[in-house]
């Protein structure tokens, strides 16, 4: 059989899926029939000689997420090279005709045909070595599809998610995934490998911090090649946060003195001016505006919250007015996404939902109202927020689109997320 | 209250935008853009063992350099989200300097928290922890430079049953001696 292992593994991945999307209907899928109505209808026709419900499954979340496309739910078997379309598929607009075949290699063929002419709008072929690989076949072929139709831009479904998951104490390892966690490599294991974070957009190189020693290394590491640069050490605590556009500024905390703050790292000059100074916590600098200022996470008024700070100037403003909690954010040109603890529990399970919001305070709206929601992030591109939930013991990686308002939910494995890049 | 109905509006707003996109009319001429077969999926990636790396990891993949409390240290205890010394930690804090005293070596301060915070927060909280034993310490006379401080966060529980004493034993700060 044609990839069993990996279709036995998504086949529960799947069961999970629709489990917890109707476990967690209320979430910001605010199902909203006139965007059904305007999404484009699409069947996909499965012209592989051993068809793959996995491969297909994954089409299908693609299509879903990508807030473009109102996919048929059916799996319909049929001829590749045919232009012939059954009658009953008429009634879409288009028909993605597709083909997953392994020999030496994996190969995918896509045909995109217009139904109501029974032609062939577009057609592309793929082709991996690893199979392990094969989830990116279909994020790609959907991606190309939406840019032939020149819908807006949804290439974020081909990159990479890297996180670190702690393993035992004073352990973790890096784990490099696809969007729907179906492909999953551990890059670095052994140790205590912690925060990574993506150096450049290739997603050729990222960042992580080594804790092995008694100071804690920023290094930079080649995913291909695996080789690693030392960036910088610190006493404490060391964090990459944010990675200015260019690649060639890092925000980090750090505590040279013992007193964790944020500091702007020059990679050229190798000199740290810091930005913070605070006596209490400030963590999580992110760009924002620009990269003319960041916001950050603080605990100055007694609990923690959002901040900002202009990098040229030393005022601090408060970003966030909304909640007694909130401890993670992330930017987008002048959107912040924010997790938010909107119950007391010291122990136990606290409900924390993501909020969306400007960084001139001006706008503020949830975009989960359930469970417990965290490590909010967006998109390259920001068109989309990736976040954590918690339920019970299950964890699993959410993604709400926020022009559509789409979303997704594929578990998590047991491990504890420490944190997340994407 | 005022929050449902800021949901509700939210919600409201929602209904309001959207994805308006139509299928276009694609103008591509016959023959162009059809087929080209691509390798477009990047090629694989490493995974790398860390063992395969120099004795600076080594040591912390072995587990052995900074052993647990054996060196006779005692572990200080926080409340939750707490970072200041209260005085009933003193009688620790004073056992400990002893011991400090006593050996030549350097002393490791490891600052720890429990699973409720989020990444970055969590150990800037750990190493918020490990500096206050450190100042108190420094106000007993030890030397800064014989000590240094590290934050584990959440990392290293000692305790992962989901109870509040279990929580408890995880907002601490350990002592060991750099061997």
């Amino acid at each position: 059989m044609l990839h069993k292992r990996f279709e036995g593994n998504f086949l529960k991945y799947l069961l999970f899926l629709l489990i917890t999307c109707n476990l967690f209907a209320v979430d910001a899928t605010v199902k909203i029939e006139k965007d059904v109505e305007n999404r484009t209808r699409i069947a996909l026709v499965d012209g592989s000689s051993v068809p793959n419900s996995a491969f297909f499954k994954i089409l299908q979340s693609d299509l879903k997420i990508s807030g473009h496309f109102l996919a048929d739910k059916t799996h319909h078997k049929g001829d590749m090279n045919s232009n012939y379309l059954l009658p009953s598929l008429k009634n879409q607009e288009y028909v993605l005709k597709y083909s997953l075949t392994q020999e030496r290699q994996i190969k995918l063929l896509i045909r995109l045909m217009k139904s109501s002419e029974s032609t062939e709008v577009f057609k592309k072929s793929y082709t991996i070595t690893a199979k392990e690989k094969i989830p990116f076949l279909a994020h790609k072929a959907v991606s190309d599809i939406n840019t032939v139709l020149k819908y807006p831009d949804i290439s974020w479904i081909n990159r990479y998610v890297i996180y670190a998951r702690y393993t035992t104490p004073k352990k973790s390892e890096i784990v490099l995934a696809d969007y729907t966690f179906s492909y999953q490599k551990s890059i670095i294991r052994g140790g205590l490998n912690l925060f990574p974070k993506w150096a450049d957009k290739e997603q050729k190189h990222f960042y992580y911090s080594a804790y092995g020693g008694l100071k804690p290394v920023l290094y930079k590491m080649n995913i291909y090649t695996g080789k690693r640069t030392k960036i910088t050490a610190s006493e404490g605590m060391l964090v990459c946060s944010d990675v200015r556009k260019d690649g060639k500024k890092l925000l980090l905390t750090m505590a040279p003195e013992g007193q964790a703050d944020i500091y702007e790292f020059d990679l050229s000059s190798k000199r740290a001016k810091r930005v913070t100074k605070f006596k209490g916590i400030d963590v999580k600098g992110k760009y924002v505006d620009d990269e003319s200022s960041i916001v950050f996470v603080s605990d100055r008024l007694g609990y923690a919250n959002i901040f900002k700070k202009s990098l040229f100037s030393g005022s601090v403003s408060q970003a966030v007015y909304h909640g007694r909690n909130n401890n993670a954010v992330d930017t987008d040109g002048n959107k912040i996404v924010y997790a938010s603890r909107e119950s007391q529990k010291s122990f136990g399970n606290n409900r924390f939902n993501i909020y969306l919001a400007t960084s001139d305070t001006a706008t503020t709206r949830p975009l989960t109202t359930t469970g417990t929601n965290q490590f909010p992030l967006f998109s390259f591109g920001g068109t989309v927020v990736l976040y954590i939930k918690h339920h019970g013991r299950k964890s699993s990686v959410g993604y709400i689109n926020l022009e559509s308002q789409q979303s997704l939910l594929f578990p998590l494995s047991g491990r504890k997320v420490q944190s997340i890049d994407w | 209250m005022t929050k449902k109905i800021l949901i509700m509006a939210y919600a409201t707003l929602f209904m309001g935008t959207g994805c308006s996109q139509k299928a276009p009319d694609l103008d591509i001429e016959e023959g162009r853009n059809n087929i080209s077969d691509a390798t477009e999926v990047a090629s694989d990636t490493v995974s790398i063992d860390e063992n395969e790396y120099g004795s600076e990891n080594r040591d912390a993949l072995n587990g052995t350099q900074y052993n647990s409390s054996s060196d006779g240290f005692q572990s200080l205890y926080f409340g939750f989200g707490d970072y200041t010394v209260s005085s009933s930690m003193e009688d620790t804090i004073e056992k400990n300097a002893n011991i400090v005293h006593s050996v030549q070596q350097r002393v490791k301060i490891e600052g720890n928290c429990d699973e409720f915070g989020t990444d970055e927060y969590n150990y800037a909280l750990g190493l918020k922890r490990a500096n206050a034993v450190k100042e108190s310490l420094v106000s007993r006379g030890i030397p800064e430079n014989k000590m240094v401080v590290i934050s584990y966060g959440e990392s290293n529980p000692v305790c992962t049953s989901p109870t509040d004493s279990c929580y408890e034993k995880n907002r601490r700060v350990d002592l060991r001696l750099v061997k």
